[in-house]
């Protein structure tokens, strides 16, 4: 009888790609009802928008590098790269904002860098960078929370579908009348003019806790993370030291004057905190490998993230805190090497 | 008395299904008497026996056959009696792989009363330790290295002895049984160990998951009453039964690269040996059975069988009642740094433990193996700490420097790294790869350093001959020079004067 | 006549400065936000390569060879100066949006390398030939990229072409039907843009041949 010859070990690995990436779809789950609860239907048409064009940009360019194609599309990580970009552009916004982001972040961050696994950055942040620096109007224009006596004009599916699609409304409807800037960007706003945060925070789009609605987003995005770290998918150390970073920074800045700086639970439950920390930060890639080296990371971008919401030029800062910490991740894993078994150092 | 907290902790190791369960359940098989033996002369680590039978030379089961070629190696006995049916080449599991060794062919008979023999007396220390070679004893943990010759480390204090219950590989379940039955035996040859070695305490380190050989080994150390055998269970986290693993798993110390337990103070054996070594010394038999877990779900009768060494793998396989099936796969040792064989013809050896047959497919297909996506899941589960992703990347690169940097040659090849990869990437064979080039690479630019270096000291000569040569030359024409000239002078001094003669 | 010829292909294409040297980068990617800045640079620099490289050649027999820099860098910063004035008289509003890179053209490598390689090793009309295909090879990839990015910039093509043919030409550039991307005018628009550029000669002239050429000629200058 003749067996066949295999390399150690003989067991089959526990988990794969295609299933990690599964598990972050289903843990975004929560986070997107939510979504739609406060800000309608038009997140559905980016996420499909998107995930269209980054397989089409998927397979051309696998194409043009002579490889297999089937595996790669198959392994889902270019619908999490456009499911994200969906969540980080607004609502209502013309179909070529998702499909340029999402087919810049799989060509210009994955496949010009040698495609999954190779990329120096996080392709959805350079997508959304992208489509931030290039189309400033189209992405601020956000729409506020689709909620009754609110006193906002609410717009229906169809008049997003149709605003996606050619680039108008129907003629009931008026763009600047019926979007807002987001409260980040009110309070970014407001405070180069000289108004105080208690000032500002009176506003219809503010609550308790954060902006209306999105304090929701970011907390119903925090039971996926839950479900992520339950999973295993991802580990402990990045979220919770981007998350206390970006509380501490927060935290000793409202102690210092209340009045013009916004209070921690803000910071954390507005803008992409929640999201970036648990979803954009740990994309492994271009995250530090080790342990230790993620708590450096991590605490990097939450206070980068801090530091440009506060004093920099665009009101949230996560995207850029996160490629500006990509860059350093080479350095911060050549600084966490752990020391190897015997090895006196 | 007690240096040191029993359980520290232990870095990296995955949780793994253990599957024991297929093969634990039973008592040990003590009554698989194979027709035929296949007794190979390498089994020990060091350099082959000699054998020294004839053939058709009839001998009784525990006769050597085997001499040991060295002073340092053990000897090879008959395991079953009967006739010497050829002395040839054979093909023999050894050391991760399927190699030709020299085997000794011995057709079996019905008549297997073992020759007589008593319990050894022994004179000294040292006749002690010869004795454990000529009895054969190796560790039967799976290195097969000379029990002696790990025993008699005078040069450094043993404070400690690691008597290895650990098995944490999934499937293997030998030690398990052989605890939970001979308990007692096992703890008398630990004793006996202690004592060679002088170390003043034992520690039995079983995985939680043994509950019945935990209790064995506690009733047994009641029985026995020592105070200086100590009971660890330790969690149940593959690889902890590795040497140095369990060494930094009980003492916190690690040992250095390159050393060994000894080298911290600890010596570590397998529970296999401790039974091998009260065998000897009570009844005076030499190593000829070892327990083998044969199991997995392609054989009908999965269970723990008591082996002569030499018994031929198909005749093991029949004994538990045949495959069940078809088979995919057979693997020696346990699945994770276990070896696949191609065929069941081979002998069990001293350092076969388990025989697992497979029926589904243990490896990714190639086509769900992505590229790393630096998901750093097998830096935490590497017990050596080391940093696989970026050691298959300076492979892929080719980069020789970096490979040694990252500690390359520390990897212990347990395959944690494997299973937890979500790319599928089959990290420890590259490794094992990148080994053997990086090897290749260092040999050969040590030929070229050493080409080098001979080229330069032949420059060097040449160089320097040839200065010596222009320098005679010199010399030479120089004093040809001097000495025509001054010829030349006389002579023409003669012609004048001669001249001047003539007028 | 073949000599010539060689040198301006080498100028305008096998040693192009800026495909291939990579040198004066810096007014490269700062400069060429339009297709018309492009094309003023590049004229300005055009124009101070063949000057430096005539008058270098005329006084290469007088040039101790340890001021040779120091002499080099004046006559370019001299010349730079001048054309620095000129535009500032005659196209004021262009010399307003060049502004700081007309003064830094002296620090362009670009010239400095044809001063020290070329012009004090050559008669005069090999100088000028070589100075001036460099320049126009320069001139090119300042052309391509400027347009380039304007395009997917602003979605126009030619705008402020007024600046150097006059008010009459205020409306004569080309409005494509969408805006454009903002990003491509920005510094990373740049780098994308050069990049690009640098992979498209690298399917004609692969990277690996260039550094092979470079080490033959080291070892050749060496030997």
């Amino acid at each position: 009888m003749n067996f066949p010859i295999n390399s150690s070990p003989h067991v089959l690995p526990i988990t794969s790609v295609p299933i990690i990436m599964r598990h972050v779809l289903y843990a975004l789950i929560p986070s997107t009802i939510v979504y739609v609860w406060y800000f309608g239907f038009g997140i559905f048409i980016n996420m499909l928008i998107a995930s269209i064009a980054a397989l089409i940009s998927e397979a051309i360019m696998l194409r043009i590098r002579n490889r297999p194609i089937k595996p790669s599309l198959a392994d889902g990580s270019a619908i999490v790269t456009a499911i994200l970009i969906a969540f980080s552009i607004p609502p209502l916004a013309p179909w070529w904002l998702p499909v340029l982001g999402a087919s810049s972040a799989i060509v210009l961050a994955k496949h010009l860098y040698g495609g999954i696994g190779a990329n120096i950055f996080n392709p959805a942040m350079v997508g959304y960078a992208i489509l931030l620096l290039s189309f400033p109007v189209q992405m601020t224009h956000w729409i506020p929370p689709q909620i009754e006596n609110l006193g906002f004009q609410n717009i229906d599916l169809w008049s997003t579908v149709l605003y996606s699609v050619t680039g108008s409304l129907p003629s009931n409807l008026n763009l600047d009348a019926i979007t807002q800037a987001t409260p980040l960007d009110i309070v970014k706003g407001g405070l180069k003019n000289g108004i105080s945060i208690n000032e500002l925070r009176s506003g219809p789009l503010f609550s308790q806790l954060g902006g209306y609605g999105w304090e929701w987003i970011n907390i119903f995005t925090a039971f996926g993370g839950v479900y992520l770290l339950y999973k295993g998918i991802i580990r402990w150390h990045i979220p919770v030291s981007l998350l206390t970073s970006i509380t501490i920074f927060a935290a000793l800045f409202y102690l210092y004057d209340p009045n013009q700086n916004l209070s921690p639970s803000f910071h954390l439950l507005s803008g992409a905190t929640v999201l970036g920390a648990f979803f954009i930060a740990t994309d492994p890639v271009s995250a530090a490998a080790t342990n230790q080296g993620r708590l450096i990371y991590g605490a990097s971008i939450g206070a980068l993230t801090y530091a440009i919401r506060t004093w920099g030029g665009y009101p949230d800062g996560l995207a850029f805190a996160v490629l500006l910490m990509n860059l350093m991740v080479p350095l911060i894993d050549r600084f966490t090497t752990p020391k190897i078994y015997g090895q006196q150092q | 008395m007690l240096k040191y907290p029993l359980f520290q902790s232990f870095y990296g190791g995955v949780h793994l299904e253990s599957h024991k369960n297929t093969s634990n359940h039973k008592q040990i098989a003590r009554d698989f008497l194979p027709s035929r033996l296949i007794i190979p002369m390498n089994q020990q680590f060091g350099s082959d026996a000699i054998p020294s039978v004839k053939v058709g030379q009839l001998i009784q089961k525990g006769e050597v056959i085997g001499k040991p070629a060295e002073k340092n190696t053990t000897a090879v006995h008959a395991s079953c009696s009967g006739r010497v049916g050829a002395i040839e080449k054979h093909p023999v599991p050894t050391a991760g792989k399927v190699s030709t060794s020299t085997c000794v062919i011995i057709e079996t008979n019905d008549e297997n009363n073992i020759a007589a023999q008593k319990p050894p007396l022994f004179k000294n220390h040292l006749d002690k330790l010869t004795a454990i070679n000529h009895a054969g004893i190796v560790g039967l943990g799976g290195a097969a290295f000379p029990t002696a010759e790990k025993l008699n480390r005078k040069s450094s204090h043993c404070e400690m002895l690691i008597l290895n219950g650990a098995e944490c590989e999934p499937y293997i379940s030998c030690d398990d049984l052989l605890m939970q039955e001979h308990a007692t035996e096992v703890l008398r040859g630990a004793l006996a160990m202690m004592e060679i070695v002088g170390a003043e305490l034992t520690v039995v380190v079983i995985e939680k998951d043994k509950p019945k050989a935990i209790e064995a080994i506690s009733n047994a150390i009641e029985t026995i009453g020592s105070k200086c055998i100590r009971l660890t269970d330790i969690p149940t986290m593959y690889p902890t039964g590795g040497e140095r693993q369990l060494v930094e798993a009980l003492t916190g110390k690690e040992v250095p690269s390159g050393k060994y337990p000894i080298d911290v103070g600890c010596i570590c054996q397998n529970v296999g040996t401790a039974y091998a070594l009260d065998c000897f010394f009570q009844l005076g038999e030499p190593l000829i059975n070892r327990i083998v877990t044969v199991t997995g779900q392609g054989v009908k009768n999965p269970q723990n069988v008591a082996v002569p060494i030499g018994a031929p793998i198909v005749e093991l396989i029949k004994f538990c009642g045949g495959y069940d099936g078809e088979v995919s796969q057979l693997i020696l040792g346990g699945n994770m740094m276990g070896y696949t064989v191609d065929t069941d013809q081979l002998p069990v050896t001293k350092s076969t433990n388990c025989i697992i047959t497979t029926k589904k497919a243990t490896t990714p297909k190639p086509f769900e193996i992505w590229p790393c996506i630096r998901c750093g899941e097998c830096i935490p589960v590497c017990p050596v700490r080391l940093l696989p992703q970026q050691i298959l990347k300076a492979y892929e690169n080719k980069n020789f420097e970096e490979l040694g940097k990252l500690g390359l040659s520390e990897c212990i090849e347990c395959g944690c790294c494997d299973v937890v990869c979500p790319s599928h990437i089959p990290l420890v064979e590259n490794f094992r790869k990148a080994k053997h080039l990086r090897m290749q690479e260092i040999k050969s630019s040590e030929l070229s350093n050493a080409a080098q270096k001979r080229y330069e000291l032949k420059t060097q000569r040449l160089s320097s001959q040839h200065a010596n040569t222009e320098k005679l030359h010199a010399d030479l024409k120089e004093s040809i020079k001097e000495s025509s000239k001054n010829d030349m002078i006389k002579a023409a001094v003669e012609r004048s004067k001669k001249r001047r003669d003539k007028k | 006549m073949s000599d010539i010829k060689t040198l301006i292909v080498d100028g305008l294409w096998t040693k192009n400065p800026a495909l291939i040297q990579l040198l004066g980068i810096c007014p490269l990617l700062a400069i060429t936000t339009t297709l018309v800045n492009g094309l003023a640079l590049g004229i300005a620099t055009t124009v101070v390569l063949i000057c430096t490289n005539s008058i270098v050649s005329l006084i290469r027999h007088t040039l101790l060879p340890s001021v040779r820099i120091l002499i080099f860098v004046m006559i370019i910063s001299s010349l730079v100066t001048t054309i620095d004035l000129l535009t500032n008289a005659f196209f004021h509003e262009l010399h307003g949006v060049l502004g700081l890179f007309i003064p830094l053209i002296i620090t362009n490598c670009t010239i400095l390398a044809q001063a020290e390689s070329v012009a004090s090793r050559n008669s005069i009309g090999k100088s000028i030939i070589s100075g001036g295909s460099a320049g126009l090879g320069f001139t090119a990839v300042l052309l391509v990229l400027g347009g380039f990015r304007e395009i997917i910039g602003r979605g126009s093509l030619f705008s402020g072409i007024d600046m150097i043919l006059g008010d009459s030409a205020t409306d004569s550039f080309i409005k494509f039907p969408f805006d454009g991307a903002l990003v491509a005018i920005l510094p990373p628009g740049a780098f994308f843009g050069l990049a690009i550029l640098i992979a498209l000669r690298n399917l004609f002239i692969p990277t690996a041949t260039i550094e092979q050429r470079l080490e033959t000629n080291i070892s050749e200058s060496h030997g």
